[in-house]
């Protein structure tokens, strides 16, 4: 069983990798979807066993909730935010493709090394789950930082989210029933509200680079 | 009962949505917000006698004990002051055209979306849920933020969503870290209580608890305002408007910093020291008080000098928290209370300033005093309060703050931190210079016409040559429900500064030993 789960771990991370050559918006959502897919897939997974074990079903609704939620409703949402946004085809990165790659897999070996010197239940041999996922966490940080468009910001968001969730599945096998719903909710509406608000910057700005908002400072 | 003050705002969320006659929800939202001050006091009294407030519904959710109630009571205060601020703030800027009575209905619905949110975190023990009330804080307020919708306050409001909603994620991963050091010590059913984790700290895994704590302090820190995560909050709490200014800085940082108090104590009494914790709290504090004074000094626009005074002030209490000594944590509360008051106060005349002169430059605003008489005197005697003078209560609990960094044995962050106090304080008092004592001529029409009838020559040869101009500034409190408002919280930073009521030190010293653990 371990096997699958270092499998989809792997598939997951490797999903990231993707999302971060990615070079224009439609196609950085689908990939979203394609991660998120596999992270219900996760979530599936792992539902069943404790279904067949433990006769619990926690953890199948929330595989349902993300598959309505992740894989359908936010990247549905997050295109039509895009489509009602004035958008030229241009660069949307500080640096090249290769060199986001390249730092990406820094990130990654940075993990595989600080995880395990953090001791506790990952003491002695490497968990390869928990580096997979806290490298996600970290990739999405790093991509949030290399967009300069609105909607590049909150699919960041939205990969930190999915990494925190791995970390906590894989560590954990998920938090308590009644506080995932409850990040659920959060998430979404928050996705929602930020949706708005690319909307208003573009209404007020002209444009959803984010680099153009630098009126406030000091 | 105290359930009660759950379903109080949301009943106000519902109205809000319903009615459309702007009188009756100002009347509604001020009535509700007395409720809540009233059930909050019926909440704090059954602490004060029973210790904590225990109610078997929801699986024991809600939980009030001496620390929650403190800072329960200051969001409900500020809460029921703001409201009534707000009445005359918003019918303000409704006659001078700048929003539409829709925005009012919304401007309501999301204030009390906010109460909500962080009375709800304050009443509850399982840390998850504290984590997403707090998550729902930022998202309730992004629109306050971003009320006005000009360029500025959607900036502000993005950085805001943003940097709030990065920096609580990162919250969340020390959450589930905490979660995790937990598994094979707590049973699933009342797995991150935060009771059940503080009776069993010894036993949680030490390694995993670390790294936990540095997670939920760089998270809840960011919302509390430490440096050098706090660069979304002197954009927010200059563009939102007034009131809202006044809660996010007199409330929701005091909610954050309630979060990492709650991880503290565990993290403290797991470890039984508190070298770890301590250089981490006192090391974001002082940055955060370098970071205000630095920024204080050089400040042109007076609502973001109050958001920077708010750095300082959290940083102040980061740094008596992480000492964690019996008096430091004392003070600590203490100066929490106290800097709520003061800067709430602070920000509601700000506001008032800002609706009369329409700029947010300190060198725009001349002769503040003979135009807004009251609010100006409140403004002037606040900014003397905020930065420490005698005989308002920061001036008291700052006092404490450092008679603890001394007794506790470091000389060295004391003469830091009054280096550093001392600059702010030079900060402030250049600030007030310019507002209060640059001679202004500029009269406004009225008055010019009346006073052109008694000595023509000398007044014109005085506009003649650029020393009187005629201005539309009129002079009088526009917002008068808020006056009061202002002369309360005056009234009540001076008498704290002076004496302190029994019940209300019971309740302090109840709160240090419930985080200390004694």
């Amino acid at each position: 069983m371990e096997n699958y789960f270092d499998v989809l771990s792997a598939l997951i991370l490797f999903s990231s990798f993707v999302l971060v050559a990615n070079k224009r918006i439609i196609s950085y959502i689908r990939t979203f979807q394609l991660q998120a897919c596999l992270i219900a897939l996760t979530a599936g997974i792992m539902g069943m066993n404790s279904f067949l074990k433990e006769g619990k079903i926690d953890i199948l609704v929330v595989c349902a909730i993300i598959l309505i939620l992740k894989v359908y409703y936010i990247p549905r949402l997050l295109r039509k935010t895009y489509a009602g946004v004035e958008y030229k085809v241009e660069k949307d990165f500080f640096l090249n493709i290769p060199i986001l790659i390249f730092i990406c897999c820094f990130l990654v070996l940075f993990a595989y090394f600080s995880v395990p010197t953090i001791g506790g239940t990952m003491a002695g041999n490497v968990n390869i789950q928990v580096v997979n996922s806290f490298s996600l966490v970290l990739i999405g940080f790093f991509f949030m930082i290399s967009r300069k468009k609105a909607i590049g910001q909150i699919v960041g968001f939205l990969v930190i989210e999915n990494g925190i969730f791995i970390t906590a599945m894989f560590s954990t096998h998920g938090m308590p029933f009644i506080v995932d719903v409850g990040v659920f909710i959060d998430l979404i509406t928050a996705v929602l509200i930020m949706g708005i608000m690319v909307t208003r910057i573009n209404d007020q700005f002209e444009t959803i680079d984010i680099n153009q908002l630098k009126n406030l400072r000091g | 009962m105290g359930l009660i003050i759950w379903f109080l705002p949301l009943t106000l969320v519902f109205l809000s949505r319903v009615i459309s006659n702007r009188n009756t929800l100002h009347l509604i939202s001020a009535s509700i917000s007395g409720l809540m001050l009233l059930a909050a006091g019926f909440i704090t009294n059954a602490v004060i006698n029973n210790g904590v407030l225990n109610y078997n519904v929801f699986g024991g959710l809600f939980y009030v004990d001496s620390v929650s109630a403190i800072v329960l009571d200051i969001v409900i205060l500020i809460g029921l002051l703001a409201s009534i601020y707000s009445i005359g703030y918003l019918e303000h800027e409704l006659a001078e055209g700048k929003i539409t009575p829709k925005k009012i209905k919304l401007y309501y619905t999301f204030m009390y979306s906010f109460m909500f949110a962080m009375i709800l975190a304050l009443t509850v023990n399982n840390m998850g849920i504290l984590w997403i009330a707090i998550e729902a804080t930022t998202l309730a307020s992004t629109f306050l933020v971003g009320f006005y919708g000009d360029k500025h306050a959607v900036e502000a409001a993005w950085k805001y969503v943003i940097i709030c909603s990065v920096g609580i994620a990162i919250a969340l991963m020390g959450i589930i870290f905490l979660h995790l050091s937990s598994v094979d010590v707590i049973e699933i059913a009342s797995a991150l209580n935060w009771h059940a984790l503080l009776e069993n700290a010894r036993d949680l895994d030490t390694p995993i608890l670390r790294l936990s704590f540095i997670f939920i302090v760089i998270g809840f820190g960011t919302k509390a305002g430490l440096a050098p995560m706090h660069t979304w909050l002197p954009d927010a709490h200059s563009q939102a408007p007034s009131p809202i200014s006044a809660l996010l800085s007199g409330v929701l940082l005091n909610s954050a910093m309630y979060a990492i108090l709650r991880t503290l104590s565990i993290v403290n009494k797991n470890l039984m020291d508190n070298a770890f914790a301590g250089r981490i709290m006192v090391g974001f504090g002082l940055l955060s008080v370098l970071t205000a004074a630095i920024f204080i000094l050089t400040q042109k626009d007076y609502k973001r000098l109050l958001a920077y005074s708010s750095i300082e002030h959290m940083g102040i209490i980061a740094i008596a928290m992480g000492l964690f000594t019996p008096l430091s944590v004392f003070a600590g509360l203490f100066h929490m209370i106290n800097h709520s008051m003061t800067k709430s106060m602070l920000f509601m005349a700000s506001g008032s300033i800002l609706q009369k002169y329409g700029t947010r430059e300190i060198s725009k605003i001349k002769g503040l005093l003979t135009t807004l008489p009251l609010t100006g005197t409140v403004f002037l005697l606040g900014l003397f309060a905020i930065s420490g003078t005698p005989p308002f209560s920061v001036f008291a609990s700052e006092l404490s703050v450092l008679t603890s960094v001394f007794k506790a044995g470091s000389p060295w962050l004391g003469a830091a931190l009054i280096v550093l106090l001392a600059l702010i304080f030079a900060g402030i008092a250049v600030t007030l210079f310019k507002i209060f004592y640059q001679q202004s001529k500029d009269l406004p029409q009225k008055d010019f016409a009346a006073k052109l009838e008694h000595n023509e020559q000398k007044l014109m040869s005085e506009v003649m040559r650029g020393e009187t101009k005629i201005t539309d500034v009129m002079r009088g409190e526009t917002n008068k429900s808020g006056a009061v408002v202002l002369i309360l919280l005056l009234v009540l930073i001076t008498l704290m500064g002076l004496y302190m009521p029994v019940g209300l030190s019971d309740l302090i010293v109840n709160a240090q030993k419930i985080i200390i653990g004694s």
